[in-house]
């Protein structure tokens, strides 16, 4: 394992495409949130901007981030244990086509097995032990896997070896110049990538002094563990963060629809329109309708019929 | 149609059943049908259950309604405390997880499911894969399978495809048999394995070998046609016992749980037309 440093400097506050670039080609990424919600999509979106090649992507349940970064050709290994739109939309179109095609080696892993991993990392132990797994067919996709007999009890175990992101991308509610984030509502792994990366890369919808963030209940990603971040409001778009604003259906369906159609219309009707054409962060919120957008995704706290209207079906 | 019941409603009801009160049980993510399974539940014959909801780790939460995605503030509304991933995982085990549901593009005769990929070396289909299930089916206490297509759809080659089929081409989750034919307790696996299947067709549980074993079927079915949608040799009670019904308490709260009807695109549109008759 790398030596894992720690973050020291007072003032991390970078531009967006600045963060994108504290991420290599061919990087181990640990992608923050998960499913619907606090992805960091603004990054995502900053990293097909510039480019990026050749990332190995982990993580436990994810979506539209790791569809759009398969979809722009910037994944060549998938560690995740879900890439999906669960039953609403249903199969990642562009993950589909990139593991399908070879351009994406698959090592699927198993949320369980990828928390003792990413805490052997933490622990800095170079792996952890588990009973799961052994009996399907995880075992033979994972020759790194090994069992021992356990020197106590005798019993067979499975290890699983120490995985250390390079980086790990996150977006957070909250953050301070010092690079102390807090998440709020569940952090998925984000916490625990955090410990177990070589660096955080963060994106924070508000960034507050430390003062204002210990009144709002405090930092659950130390500053130490964070090389740099951004405000960046809207940043987890069309994915939701709370309590800001929710998941973003309409938009969601739009792009399901033009990666179901294929890569080209893929290409044509989402990643340029949305992502390359899209100079900055500022544009692509104007793109998918500015103020009019955030008022109607905030608008969920208003009562639980709005709520609810944010998730009807949307006519044909 | 206060008097019956949609199929959905009547899933959501058996998948109820298996929970016990007093069980710690996680219901995943993807699944409305389970996560309506674990509220009807706790509002019926199990209020003592803990209840994990399945992307948010929240614990017992009272949701205004449900959404189309599982990681959504929405389904944490009111949960008393929480979990994070390393915890929820560190209970199963630790055998502290009694309940949790699986389900796969392919089940096999011993329960054992695919949600990773079709085809054998060489790939045909890429699933979005199991989350957490491979971990949770070795280490829960039990686990219940569901499918909402036992019904095998007709493909342009005419040839049915089925979900409950001889062989894996992968096994994503474990059930009574592992890989290499090893049972649950050679692997020294500390879960007791799937106990029951719940289906668009019927209702199985599993014998002492482990195997799937057809208990009950729906009104509109037949054992002859579970057979016919069943790629293993079906096993069966020699008497099928009547398919166990919701009463129209259960219905109205699984209706006031989901007005948005997410439940529905779990299920193909024409079993969305299966109506029963409720319990007396």
């Amino acid at each position: 394992m790398k030596s894992k440093p720690v973050y020291a400097a007072q003032d991390k506050r970078l531009g967006l495409d600045d963060l994108a670039a504290l991420v290599q080609d061919g990087d181990c990424v640990a992608v923050g949130g998960g499913l619907s919600s606090r992805e960091p999509m603004a990054l995502v979106r900053a990293l097909v901007r510039a480019g990026r090649k050749n990332l190995h992507v982990v993580g436990s349940a994810h979506g539209i981030d790791i569809d759009l970064l398969c979809g722009a050709g910037a994944v060549s290994k998938s560690s995740e244990s879900y890439v999906g739109f669960e039953q609403d939309f249903g199969m990642a179109p562009n993950f589909r086509r990139a593991c399908e095609s070879g351009q994406v080696e698959m090592a699927d892993g198993c949320c369980y097995t990828l928390v003792q991993q990413l805490r052997a990392a933490a622990y800095g132990l170079p792996f952890m032990p588990m009973r799961s797994v052994r009996g399907t067919s995880f075992s033979a996709m994972h020759p790194e896997y090994k069992t021992m007999a356990c020197p106590y009890t005798g019993e067979e175990l499975l290890l699983v070896p120490a995985l250390q992101p390079d980086v790990a991308l996150i977006h957070a509610q909250y953050g301070d110049a010092h690079g102390n984030l807090r998440i709020e509502g569940p952090p998925v792994t984000d916490i625990l990538a955090a410990r177990a990366s070589v660096k955080v890369v963060a994106t924070v919808e508000k960034l507050v002094s430390n003062q204002e963030l210990q009144a709002l209940g405090g930092a659950n990603v130390p500053y130490l563990y964070v090389a740099a971040l951004c405000a960046v409001p809207m940043g987890a778009h069309p994915t939701a963060c709370y309590p800001m604003y929710a998941y973003d259906r309409p938009h969601t369906a739009a792009y399901y629809a033009a990666a179901s159609a294929g890569r080209e219309a893929f290409e044509r009707d989402y990643l340029q329109t949305y992502v390359l054409d899209c100079p900055d962060h500022a544009a692509y919120v104007e793109r998918v309708g500015g103020s009019g957008t955030q008022q109607r995704l905030a608008s969920w706290s208003d009562s639980n019929t709005a709520w609810m209207d944010l998730y009807r079906e949307v006519p044909a | 149609m206060s008097d019956t019941c949609s199929l959905g409603e009547a899933m959501v009801f058996n998948l109820a059943r298996t929970i016990r009160n007093g069980d710690l049980a996680f219901h995943g993510f993807g699944s409305p049908l389970v996560q309506l399974a674990l509220h009807l539940a706790k509002r019926t014959h199990a209020p003592d259950l803990i209840l994990v909801a399945g992307a948010t780790y929240g614990i017992n939460p009272q949701p205004p309604f449900l959404t189309p995605t599982s990681n959504d503030w929405a389904l944490d509304r009111h949960a008393e405390c929480s979990l994070d991933i390393e915890e929820l995982f560190d209970l199963a085990a630790s055998g502290r997880m009694q309940r949790m549901f699986l389900s796969g593009l392919q089940i096999d005769a011993f329960g054992n499911a695919n949600v990773t990929r079709l085809g054998g070396d060489t790939l045909r289909l890429k699933l979005p894969g199991g989350g957490g299930g491979c971990n949770l089916s070795c280490d829960v206490g039990n686990f219940t399978l569901w499918t909402t297509a036992h019904r095998g759809a007709v493909g342009k080659d005419g040839r049915r495809m089925l979900r409950l089929v001889q062989q894996c081409d992968f096994v994503t989750s474990l059930g009574h048999r592992g890989v290499d034919g090893s049972s649950r307790a050679q692997l020294g696996h500390q879960g007791g394995g799937p106990d029951c299947l719940v289906t668009d067709l019927g209702l199985f549980d599993y014998d002492a070998e482990g195997h799937a074993r057809l208990r009950s079927v729906y009104t509109d079915t037949t054992r002859e046609e579970v057979a016919l949608n069943t790629g293993f040799a079906l096993r069966s009670l020699d008497v099928l016992e009547p398919m166990p019904m919701p009463d129209a308490q259960a219905v109205a709260i699984i209706r006031a749980l989901d007005p948005l009807q997410v439940h529905r695109k779990e299920l193909r549109p024409a079993d969305n037309e299966r109506w029963f008759p409720l319990a007396a």
